[in-house]
This record gives structure tokens, sequence and C-alpha cells, in this order.
């Protein structure tokens, strides 16, 4: 039975991630720790006093809530010997502000966490996830990335891919380590039913139009959100340490997860990305201007996710598709398979 | 005067008839004398022992050296996953496949059996959309087959024999030459390829990673299934069970000028470790044709480099004619398959990481492709 402790709960992902942990018959308790309130859906978890959930507001990213987090009464008290750490979906340009010791808020966090987990003496699992945008992209529509493949290390990576990249060498520093085991997910674009698409760094935020260079029309990698819940209880559960990619079968161009998700690409000119990124933000768009450059957004890439089959017993159980909404819309849904 | 190749008689002895080297079932100038008589090269044997003496004289003096890590080393890694996979991608056959919209566009105008082996091709899109993960769009290829089948007929006006090598599923590698600056070589083997096999097959031809850079190209490339020549993505076309075409060439092939016509350049080779490493047979192509479709006079590499190009060609008509000089003369192309080279059922998975035996295949390979051309021109 694992008792486990999952940050940033209160965002999308964390969510869904608790929810399935919840209903598993194999974990005894479940701590959601967040930045905000607790969010509507946790009110019939948290509404039994005798509930297997509880729920702590408190930031991540800052050295002494996390220290005062982990050696806390609640956490003491509630046996915990799992954690979950989901990276706040906020893109880090956004963030850039908020520098915490000169690192961004993402990668103070994943030290944080990561140095309570080896300090702890009870925490024995570490399950992070991270993003697969940390691969070094060759020149093409698609590539084909194994976990061995090669990361974008060059200084010249936009913030927010960097930032991943920080995030994954923390962790994967510590996955040979004896006493506690680490294991990383790498996820692609993560989406959820109704057209939600989160960790994409071109599509994540709000809907509205987003402009992509012309004449390149990446494919992207798709995983839905029920289906990354399900490859984090595999991970807890397979006493495996490693850096695992996990994805959905399906792929497709990010013109049309675009279309698909209410957030139409306009293809510009490679010169004007600049301008249209700044007539949007006038019209009220959410589009920073290092997130329209870099090599993702003209190479893109699938997964092959055949070590998390092999060792973690992973495989997608969620189909992923276009189907027309109450309102006559076409958007994206998700469907067990 | 009858038909046929003209006869040349010696001026010394005329009862004795020279016949052209195609007649005479010998091999011609410049292919491999031990090709064809099934015999192994003897000078390779004796490079062979001479370098397993030194070998082994190094051995005895020497600790021993460990087994070169190279870019292999993840490709290598690969066999246990192809073994969970054995989930190939297969299209149905010709009988199975049921045409359940109506056709439009250029696609109307096609006969029920060219539209019947589109439709196969349904089955490689992955999960629920309508794309695999490699870009492969099947609508993309419905609209451009069309286009391509009519430069197969009416331009290049193609011809092709020994479609039997063609295995019917299962990974195989086509290794074809390359000639002719613009890629129609490629383009009219995957459509040949996609007439002649049952269940329809499509040929998903490794492109060089220069294609992968250029606007609208790298799109329209990938929606009609072409692929960037990655060591994982060819490791993963292979486990998938797909027919996969490479001109080991590469560029310098394509930029090759009119004095090296059907002269095959350096093999790169890296699909001969793929095809040891996912037990797959190499077919070796031989295309007629694309020699002539570019004649290029002079390849003007500096100018090349300076523009980042990969090549700077001067032909008859270009750069004289502007980008229309560089369109292919309508020759006629032929195609060949040649019999499979089955590497994998005398060496395991673990060959690929041996560098000497590696280029000592290629070099059977590239052999073969050469006795095919100079049998076949």
């Amino acid at each position: 039975m694992r008792r486990v402790l999952v940050t940033h709960a209160d965002e999308p992902i964390g969510r869904r991630i608790v929810k399935v942990l919840f209903h598993d018959r194999d974990v005894a308790h479940v701590l959601g720790v967040g930045e905000g309130p607790a969010p509507r859906g946790f009110d019939r978890f948290l509404a039994d006093p005798d509930s297997r959930f509880a729920y702590l507001r408190s930031p991540v990213s800052r050295h002494r809530s996390v220290s005062d987090l982990f050696g806390s009464s609640r956490v003491r008290d509630a046996g915990i010997d799992a954690v979950v750490h989901v990276p706040s979906h906020q893109p880090a340009a956004a963030s850039q502000r908020r520098l915490l010791a000169g690192l961004p808020p993402r990668t103070a966090e994943a030290r944080l966490v990561l140095q309570q987990c080896v300090e702890s003496d009870t925490l024995r699992t570490l399950v992070a996830l991270g993003s697969a945008y940390v691969y070094r992209l060759q020149a093409g529509n698609s590539n084909r990335l194994v976990e061995s493949s090669e990361l974008a290390l060059s200084p010249d990576v936009v913030p927010e891919v960097r930032s991943w990249v920080d995030c994954d060498m923390t962790f994967r520093a510590e996955v040979g380590s004896g006493r506690l085991r680490v294991v990383l997910l790498r996820l692609p674009t993560v989406v959820a039913s109704g057209g939600y698409v989160y960790l994409n760094p071109l599509l994540s935020g709000r809907g509205g139009a987003r402009p992509r260079p012309m004449g390149f029309d990446p494919v992207c990698a798709l995983v839905a959100d029920k289906d990354v819940a399900r490859a984090v209880r595999a991970a807890l559960f397979a006493e495996r340490s490693g850096v695992y990619n996990v994805a959905g079968v399906e792929s497709v161009p990010l013109s049309v997860l675009g279309s698909w998700t209410r957030r139409p690409c306009v293809p510009v000119p490679a010169p004007m990305l600049g301008i249209a990124a700044g007539l949007l933000r006038l019209a009220g768009g959410q589009v920073q201007l290092d997130r329209i450059s870099g090599a993702h957004l003209r190479y893109g890439f699938t997964l092959d996710t055949a070590r998390a089959e092999r060792e973690l017993g992973f495989r997608p159980a969620y189909r992923i598709g276009v189907a027309t909404a109450g309102d006559g819309e076409r958007r994206l849904e998700t469907a067990p398979i | 005067m009858s038909g046929g190749p003209p006869r040349v008689f010696l001026d010394a002895n005329p009862d004795e008839e020279i016949l052209p080297v195609a007649e005479r079932g010998e091999p011609a100038l410049g292919s491999d004398p031990f090709a064809s008589s099934g015999a192994s090269d003897p000078l390779l044997e004796r490079v062979e022992t001479l370098s397993e003496l030194l070998a082994r004289a190094e051995a005895s003096l020497l600790p021993p050296r460990p087994a070169p890590e190279r870019k292999v080393r993840a490709a290598a890694e690969r066999p246990a996953e192809n073994e969970a996979r054995r989930r190939w991608a297969t299209t149905p056959r010709l009988a199975e496949v049921e045409l359940l919209e109506r056709a439009r566009g250029l696609e109307a105008l096609l006969p029920e059996s060219e539209r019947r082996r589109l439709a196969a091709l349904d089955h490689l899109a992955d999960g629920d959309v309508p794309y695999d993960r490699f870009g492969f769009s099947p609508s993309a290829a419905r609209t451009a087959f069309p286009l391509f089948l009519a430069l197969y007929r009416f331009y290049f006006r193609v011809s092709s024999s020994g479609h039997e090598h063609l295995a019917p599923e299962g990974p195989a590698i086509l290794a074809a030459n390359h000639a002719g600056l613009l890629p129609f070589d490629g383009a009219m083997t995957v459509v040949d390829v996609l007439r002649h096999t049952d269940p329809p097959r499509l040929a998903r031809a490794v492109v060089d990673r220069w294609a992968g850079e250029l606007p609208f190209v790298n799109v329209f490339l990938a929606r009609v299934g072409q692929v960037v020549g990655t060591r994982e993505n060819f490791a993963d076309l292979l486990d998938d069970g797909q027919l996969v075409l490479v001109f080991p060439e590469g560029m310098a092939g394509a930029r090759k000028t009119i004095t090296e016509r059907y002269r095959l350049q350096r093999f790169h080779t890296g699909f001969v470790e793929q095809a040891l490493r996912a037990r797959a047979p190499i077919v070796p192509v031989a295309i007629i044709g694309s020699d002539d479709q570019t004649p290029i006079l002079f390849d003007i590499r500096p100018l090349a480099r300076w523009l980042g190009l990969p090549a700077a060609p001067i032909t008859p008509t270009f750069p004289w004619l502007g980008p229309l000089g560089l369109l292919p003369y309508p020759v006629r192309y032929r195609i060949v398959y040649g019999e499979p080279l089955r590497f994998h059922e005398r060496f395991g998975p673990d060959a690929a990481h041996d560098a000497r035996l590696v280029q000592h295949l290629t070099q059977q390979v590239r052999r073969s492709v050469q006795t095919l051309l100079d049998r076949n021109r």
C-alpha cells in the first residue's frame, strides 16, 4: 500500500492524478499539495471525515515552505512514502519575473522537492513528470525519439525548453540513487476532453490564435491526461527507476491540434513572427515572443514508448480524436480504447 | 536489318562474334566479377585473412580492446523491443478493400484498382487520427498519387521487373542507386512498389536531413510518407514491419556529374547496421534512367558550400532557364528489383557492432546494385 504526496494537485494534471490514486485500492492515503485553494472537484473527497485524501495549501517553489511541508506533522502522520512531483503548468517565460535564486520557479521546485526527498528517512519513491520537449530536434516534420536520444543542451534554446531541460537533468542525476527510487516520465503534449492542452510550448494557456512559422507544420505527439495518471500509477508500483517516454498512440500536425483545441495556428513568414505575436498580444492574446521561436515550432517528434511498456507495464488506454460537441463545435475528445 | 542489339565482328576473325554484355550473360565492365558466380571475393577474403592474422598477433601482445562504442549502440539495444512489439503495420489485400467514399478531385480519374490501393493505405494511420507518427496522411497521398502516376505512366514511361522479390509483409530495405538531382527516382520507385504489391505496400523513402529544413518541402514529404533519415526513424520503421527505401549513396549520388553516370558512389553503411539489427532482408534495386534525367556538367562545390546547398549544378538548361532548367528530361525509367540479400540469416543483431563486417556487407550490396545496373542498361 502506498501513501502518496502529489504536488501541484490544484492544477489540471495534478487533479487527474489525485482522482486516479484516490480510487486506487492499493493507495492508502493521498495528500494533495497546491498553491491555491482546494479545487471544487475535491469537495466530495474531503467531505468524508475518514477520507483517505487531504489537501494542503503550500507553495513548493520556496525553500522555507517546502522544508516546512516535508517536516510537518501532516506529512509525518500520514506516513507518506512516495512523492509525485507534477511540474507547474505555467510557462517559464510568463514567470521570468519571479526568478528564485536565479532559477525559474519550475527549476527551483524540482530542486527543492528532490532535495527534500533525498534527505527524508521515510520517502522511498519519487515520480516526477517532465517534458519530452527536452530532446534536441533534428530537422524534419517528425522524428522518432527514444529515451537515449540527445537532449537540447544548446545555450540558445528558448527559456521554456531550458527550464524543462534543467528539471530533467536535476531528476535524472538521482536516477541511480540507492536509497531513493526516482522515475522520470517524459510527456509530450497532454490533452484532455473538451479541447484542453497542457505542457505544449505554443498551445498551453488560454485559447486564441497563435502564429507559427509558415512552411512548417510539425507533428505533435499526444497523450491523454487520464493516461498520464495511469502512467504515474504504473511508475509508483513498478519498483523500477529510470527515465521513460510516455505517450499515446495518436500524433497530429500542430495546425490540426490547434484547430481541434480552439487555438488556431496562423502561418506567418518567419521574419514576421515577432510582429504577429505583438499584434496578437494587443488583441488580448497570451503569446510570448520567445515561445514562438525555436526548433520545436519547425520540427516535430513522436516518442517510442516501448521501454515504458516493457518495464512499467504502461500502455495507453485512451484514444484521442475529434468529436462534435453539443454546441455543434468540433473539438478534441478522449475516450477509452 | 533485323531488330535487337547490333553485333560487332572482329576484323581478324569474322566468325568470332562479340555479343553485347547482356546477351553473353557476363558481367559488364566495372561490375563485380564474383557477384554473379556466387563465389566470395578472393581479394577481400585475403585482406580479411591478413587482418585476422594481424588482429591475432595484436591480441597476443596487447590486452583485449573493448568494442568501439559507436552511435549504433542505441539502435542495437532494440531487438528486445522489436520482439515485444510484433505489431506490424499492414494493409489489407486488394480483394478485401472496400471503397466506402466516392472519389473526389483527381482521385476520381483513377481506375478502381488504383483507388483500392490508395484506400488500403488508410490502415497505416495510427489510432483515431488520420496521420501516422511520421506525419503520413492517407488523404494527402490520395491527392498526390494521381499526379505522380501521370508522371510514372506518361512522362517517365516506367517499366519494371523483379517484383517477386518484394515481400508481401514484414520489414525489408530497398537499396537503390540515386541520381538526377531531384528525387524523381524515389518517387517513381514508391509508385511502382505501390502498384505491384498485394497487399499494397508503401515504400517509406528515407530522405536527407537537409530536406527536413526546407519550408513546405518537409511537410509535403512527410504527408506522402517519406521520413528523414535518423537512426531512430529507420529503426522504428523496420520494427513496424515497413518497407524502407534507401539511397545509400546519399547526396553524392544525386549530384554526380555526367562523366560518372551509372557509376555508384561510396555507400553509407547505416542501412546494413539497421538490417542486421532488425533482421530485415536488403533488396538491391537498380533504377535506370535517373542518371540521364538531369545531366550535370559541373558541380561548383565551393559555391554550394557558400550558399549552404548540397549542390550547385551546371546543366545544359540550368541556370540558363531558371528553376525550370532543373526539371528532368522525359527519359524512360526502368526499375529492376534484385534477389534479396539476407545477411541476417548468417549474422546476428550483434554483428551490427562490427564495423569491418558492416563495411564488407555494404560493399556486397553495392556490387549487387552495380551488377543490376550494368545488366539492365
